[in-house]
């Protein structure tokens, strides 16, 4: 803080009411007019005859000047209004709008994207389902296999040709037979094809029976027939589609006596 | 005075009607010191009209501790005025010496309106011209002996004088209207 005559003799309350001193004077100024209330007294003296020369010398200014200053604040006013409902209210709208236009824009983003996992999800699924049926029907089938391949190389086991007859030149059936098993199985790869209405059906001979061992399905490669005790020759018939209870005899196509 | 604080508090308070009476009561002092460092009545105008929108919107700025309300006022007067002129003043020189030179003979002002009343008629010329000059006139005490021919420490003391003799003769003015006011009774 400045010494009390220091201001006093630089003639710094006069400065400080013209305004003419730097801030942190001002400061120091005001700082020393707390700490000396004779000081003030003299600041109170050097205003008020600034203030007396000031209005012992006053223009009047135009009358109708007041009215447009008050006219003026309104103005001020209104725009004031207007600037702080500006800042108050559009400004947070604006951002609130943006970041909900965000999460929508993320929303949907997200929805599309979960939409298509779904739909991939669901696709593997599906392979993953077929893929197991496969290995179902394949395991199935090898295990088939298995024993089939068993049984033909089971030393039991009796392989007997059947060619074809006059009726059927080209027709030529492998049939296993195994008695301690009791397993019938036949190759019909080289059987020929056959219209809708037929099916061949194979036949056991017992004692001048003939007794029916089930229709011979040539899409498969290999197949179990019903094996018959005591057969005495294995026979193929051509028979309307479904098969009959009897052979139709007219129809032999090939057979075979076995033992 | 009680009156003026009642006036500041209701100023401060946004109270319109306090704007008002201030108005009536320092406009024309202020207007006094603003038209005589612009001599410019247009630009005076708005200068006035820019230091009370200062006033209403920075009353809060205003202590009374720190001094009178008049003198607060004075200093945002003389302050716009002030950077008027210096920014009319910049403007003019960048552009053209000559205009400014025309611009300051013809001021649209009658200078004699502008001659100084009242006490400081009193005080000898060089204590008159040196209140004129930094009261008046806006300059720095630093522009205003150098203006006058004399050192700072000179001037500051003709500021000094000025002031104790204006103090005194106020006192006197006060006496004798106190003694009328006597008398007639």
């Amino acid at each position: 803080m400045m010494e009390k005559t220091h201001i006093i003799e630089q003639g710094y309350l006069e400065l400080y009411v013209l305004g003419e001193l730097n801030e942190s004077d001002t400061q120091q100024v005001e700082a020393a007019l707390i700490a000396y209330p004779e000081l003030k007294t003299m600041l109170d003296v050097i205003e008020a005859n600034f203030e007396k020369l000031g209005f012992e010398n006053a223009v009047e200014p135009r009358p109708s000047l007041k009215n447009e200053l008050l006219n003026n604040l309104n103005n001020s006013k209104i725009k004031q209004l207007k600037h702080t409902s500006n800042k108050s209210n559009i400004k947070p709208l604006g951002i609130a709008a943006s970041i909900a236009a965000l999460l929508l824009v993320g929303s949907v983003y997200l929805f599309l994207q979960w939409n298509t996992s779904k739909e991939q999800l669901k696709l593997v699924e599906d392979q993953n389902r077929e893929l197991n049926i496969k290995i179902d029907q394949l395991s199935k089938d090898f295990e088939e296999s298995k024993a089939l391949l068993s049984n033909i190389n089971n030393p039991n086991t009796k392989k007997y040709v059947l060619l074809g007859n006059d009726l059927m030149p080209n027709a030529k059936v492998i049939s296993y037979v195994n008695d301690e098993d009791k397993t019938v199985f036949i190759n019909t790869t080289l059987l020929p094809e056959l219209d809708e209405k037929q099916d061949y059906q194979m036949w056991a001979d017992v004692n001048g029976e003939m007794i029916n061992m089930g229709i011979i399905k040539t899409e498969e490669p290999l197949l179990a027939m019903n094996y018959i005790e005591n057969s005495e020759s294995l026979n193929i018939t051509i028979e309307p589609a479904g098969g009959s209870d009897h052979p139709t005899v007219s129809n032999l196509i090939t057979n075979i006596y076995i033992r | 005075m009680d009156n003026e604080k009642d006036l500041i508090s209701k100023l401060k308070s946004k109270d319109e009607s306090a704007l008002g009476l201030l108005y009536d009561k320092y406009s024309a002092a202020l207007y006094g010191i603003i038209i005589r460092i612009c001599k410019d009545e247009g630009l005076a105008e708005n200068l006035l009209q820019d230091t009370f929108m200062t006033i209403w919107k920075k009353s809060d700025a205003y202590d009374d501790r720190k001094g009178r309300f008049y003198t607060w006022a004075y200093r945002i007067a003389k302050n716009k005025a002030l950077n008027a002129i210096r920014k009319d003043k910049k403007l003019i020189q960048t552009e053209d010496l000559s205009v400014y030179k025309s611009k300051t003979e013809e001021q649209n002002i009658d200078i004699d309106h502008l001659k100084l009343k009242g006490a400081i008629k009193r005080l000898e010329t060089h204590h008159q011209k040196a209140i004129e000059l930094v009261y008046f006139n806006g300059l720095t005490h630093r522009e205003a002996n150098e203006e006058m021919g004399v050192p700072l420490g000179t001037f500051k003391s003709y500021i000094k004088q000025a002031l104790k003799q204006l103090q005194e003769l106020y006192i006197k003015v006060v006496t004798f209207i106190m003694i009328l006011i006597e008398v007639i009774r």
